[in-house]
């Protein structure tokens, strides 16, 4: 009895159980991979069978006209605007936004002055100002750089106000008795403590901060590629349209990816991004 | 208590000093592009609340509920056969990220080509935007169901029927809403976005025109009611979430007092 | 497995001061327990949970089941409770081979902050197991509150769990095994969360239970004064994979009372024997 057990015991690491995953990752992504032939597939045949005319192209037609765009230096640059716009924009509202979220999550006054006003703001997206940005800055780079800051600042403003005042108060009174000056409790104390929520506000903005030059493009005709869509719809051009809206899909999970992965490594030391590490 | 009570009146004051302002220091005002808030009041009232309330805003709102109810209810549906069924998550999983990868405001241009200018092309779009973060919100919401609460259902036998209504759907009640609340901004952003994008009708390219046609009062009355719309839906939606929710909402403020 | 089978048998047949081996007694036990495995995985990966468990319980009696933290205690009710299938035996129910969760049984789990559903009221966690056995009102009314007044929270149907003590919470979880009125109760470390105070009462319901409604309870526990306190019989386990170490009679006398049960000499001999077991097993 004790024999058999001792050895049982030794394929069973003491304490741990270790259940053997039912599918590993790799069949997993296999069939996604399946799952993805098989809706180019069924957008293949809807093409082919032209039920909606025209004005669906092929995959075929959708992938040489991606390749084809990505042979010329015009479509590079557009992308490279429309990334540059967006990271403009989403530094631009860091700055603004950690600033003026560190005032007012610091001062009850300031705070109570604006609360009102942020709180009427937030809701609003930053296309509803689209037609007074066209308006006064025309159809050009920097109006879509004040829409993205519009759209971004006022979400890292409130997160980081808050995370502000979530700063530990012993921390705070730590500080104090060991004679830090204000900025210095800013920087060393404050700053860290919010960083977990800013840090939740950039990852959301990352990807926002793109769309909303997207939008700028689409709708306000500023340069980049939602301008090139505009245009290749309005031109008819199905190849370019169906091609360029991919290269969005593929723009927004790069995005996506880079900002979810800044974010953990840069609060690699916070618990909610230790568990995730488990 | 008494600087408390500063605090509270300096709230409520500063929105209101600051439509006082903005009304006399542009009541003079020349500039084409800022006029009078006067003016664009006179124009709003005109605008929105006679000449195109039912013309414009109630087709607007309309389209807007519209497709956000479409997506949505499709978005927990399928969130939830999704999450019931591994094969099928496993197959689509991919191709639903590389969908939410694309600002859905790019799509607008896609479905025109499909379908047209008409009030269905603007409720696909709302529908279409809505319905990506509704489905990934329930899918998550219903995988993260605690595993006792399943083996509950279990040894008490509830029907199938019993388990997705009274136990799974209350469950993932919290993320389906934030999913849901997800959608209803970016529906409104597509409501705005179908509008401005080449259709004569909606509170989006009234707007739009406005501006092209340098009515700059009327624009101005048009960015007013976008963002009035914007934050009663919002306020709207808080409201139910805090009916549907406030189980949800009353055990994390016991939490967090403890 | 035949030989451990045997094994098992012989431990359970030959225990010391038993009148009436197990394998012998005439009627068909409420709970029978024969050969249960289980195991995840399979060839030499294979993790075995559950080695070869052979018990068995009749109508009314109060059984615990202890043993050394991570002996796959949780993974045995599991099965019991048709949860999971196991990999080999059976598990009978009045003679009746079981698959899947039985009518006949009801669980109290050991996290009671997760078992309770937060959406719902007292009343309502009551009666959302109920709701497919078509009561009439009336009988509905009188099965919850039956309940709530045993476990003494009459007055509490209208509040949530989450505004409850977890000891509160834990009676919200046997109130409602009782008004489904299951014929055999499973608890899993149920009193485990809660504090000692609260341990006691619980403890002194559950005996209550039993008189009261005349249920067949399975209890499994790692705290051995508990077991000694409650049971009738104990099933102690061993672990890696998981086995029946010995069958211990309780005779203490009835009815048990906190303070002067537990100052008994018979407990204190009853006490030691099982923790020497449990010790013996872990060393």
């Amino acid at each position: 009895m004790t024999a058999s057990s001792s050895v049982i015991n030794n394929r069973i690491p003491a304490g741990v159980l270790v259940l053997p995953k039912s599918v590993s990752r790799r069949v997993q992504a296999a069939w996604g991979i399946v799952g993805a032939l098989i809706m180019l597939g069924i957008w293949q045949v809807v093409a082919m069978a032209q039920v909606f005319g025209t004005a669906v192209p092929t995959v075929v037609a959708t992938f040489a006209e991606l390749l084809s765009l990505l042979g010329t230096s015009a479509f590079w640059s557009e992308v490279g605007i429309t990334v540059l716009i967006s990271l403009a924009g989403l530094t631009f509202s860091a700055v603004l936004g950690i600033l003026l979220g560190i005032l007012i999550g610091t001062s009850p006054v300031i705070r109570a002055l604006s609360l009102a006003i942020f709180e009427f703001l937030k809701p609003i997206p930053p296309i509803v100002i689209l037609p007074l940005a066209v308006m006064v800055l025309g159809p050009t780079w920097p109006m879509a750089f004040v829409l993205v800051a519009f759209g971004c600042s006022l979400a890292i403003v409130m997160q980081t106000a808050s995370g502000v005042q979530d700063t530990d108060p012993v921390a705070l009174s730590t500080a104090r008795s060991y004679g830090m000056k204000a900025l210095e409790i800013k920087t060393r104390i404050v700053l860290p403590s919010a960083s977990p929520y800013i840090g939740t506000a950039m990852r959301v903005a990352a990807p926002t901060a793109l769309v909303i030059t997207v939008v700028a493009g689409l709708l306000g005709g500023a340069p980049g590629l939602g301008k090139s869509i505009y245009q290749a719809q309005a031109a008819g051009n199905t190849d370019t349209l169906f091609a360029l809206v991919t290269v969005l899909g593929l723009l927004g999970l790069v995005f996506h990816a880079v900002s979810t992965w800044t974010e953990a490594k840069a609060l690699h030391w916070h618990p909610s991004h230790r568990e995730v590490s488990l | 208590m008494k600087s408390k009570l500063v605090l509270i009146i300096l709230g409520v004051a500063s929105p209101l000093v600051a439509l006082g302002l903005w009304w006399s220091v542009s009541e003079t005002s020349t500039n084409s592009f800022f006029p009078p808030l006067s003016q664009i009041m006179t124009r709003f009232s005109d605008l929105w609340l006679f000449e195109h309330f039912q013309s414009d805003v109630l087709v607007s709102m309309g389209n807007l509920f519209a497709g956000f109810l479409i997506g949505g209810l499709l978005g927990i549906v399928i969130g939830f056969v999704l999450a019931m069924v591994p094969l099928l998550r496993w197959m689509c999983e991919p191709t639903i990220h590389f969908f939410r990868g694309i600002p859905p405001v790019a799509l607008i241009p896609i479905v025109i080509t499909l379908i047209g200018f008409g009030s269905e092309m603007r409720i696909a779009n709302i529908a279409l935007a809505a319905f990506f973060p509704t489905l990934i919100a329930a899918m998550d919401g219903i995988r993260g169901i605690d595993g006792s609460l399943k083996d509950v259902c279990s040894v008490y036998r509830l029907t199938p029927t019993e388990r997705i209504t009274r136990v799974y759907l209350p469950a993932a009640g919290p993320q389906i809403f934030s999913g849901l609340q997800v959608s209803l901004q970016v529906s409104f952003v597509v409501m705005i976005a179908s509008e401005m994008l080449g259709s004569s009708q909606g509170i989006g390219a009234m707007t739009l025109l406005a501006q092209q046609s340098f009515m700059s009062a009327d624009m101005w009355a048009g960015i007013l009611l976008l963002g009035v719309i914007g934050f009663l839906v919002n306020i709207g939606f808080e409201a139910i979430k805090s009916r549907v929710l406030s189980w949800h909402l009353g055990s994390k403020r016991l939490e967090r007092a403890a | 497995m035949s030989s451990l089978l045997t094994d098992s048998t012989t431990i359970s047949t030959t225990r010391p001061g038993s009148e009436e081996p197990l394998s012998t007694t005439t009627t068909i036990p409420r709970l029978e327990v024969q050969g249960l495995a289980k195991s995840y995985g399979s060839g030499a990966a294979a993790a075995h949970i559950i080695g070869d468990l052979t018990f068995s319980i009749s109508a009314g009696e109060v059984v615990c089941i202890v043993g050394p933290s991570g002996v796959g205690k949780t993974t045995l009710l599991k099965c019991l409770a048709g949860l999971h299938p196991s990999t080999g035996g059976n598990i009978k129910i009045d003679g009746k081979e079981i698959s899947g969760p039985p009518a006949e049984m009801a669980l109290v789990f050991q996290d009671y902050s997760r078992s309770l559903m937060p959406w719902l009221n007292v009343r309502k966690n009551l009666e959302l197991p109920l709701r497919h056995l078509k009561l009439r009102a009336a009988e509905l009314e009188e099965r919850c509150s039956t309940a709530l007044n045993a476990v003494g929270l009459a007055g509490a149907e209208h509040k949530y769990p989450w505004q409850l003590s977890g000891g509160m919470q834990q009676r919200v979880a046997i109130a409602r095994a009782l008004a489904y009125r299951p014929e055999i109760l499973i608890m899993d470390e149920p009193f485990a969360s809660v504090d000692a105070q609260t341990r006691f009462e619980l403890e002194d319901l559950c005996l209550k239970i039993r008189e009261d409604f005349g249920m067949t309870i399975l209890l499994v526990t790692h705290d051995i004064d508990e077991a000694v306190y409650l049971s009738d019989r104990i099933v102690a386990i061993g672990s890696k994979p998981a086995r029946v170490l010995e069958v211990i009679d309780v005779d203490l006398p009835g009815p048990r009372e906190q303070i002067e049960t537990r100052a008994l000499a018979e407990f204190a001999q009853l006490r030691t024997r099982t923790l020497s077991l449990i010790r013996q097993e872990q060393a």
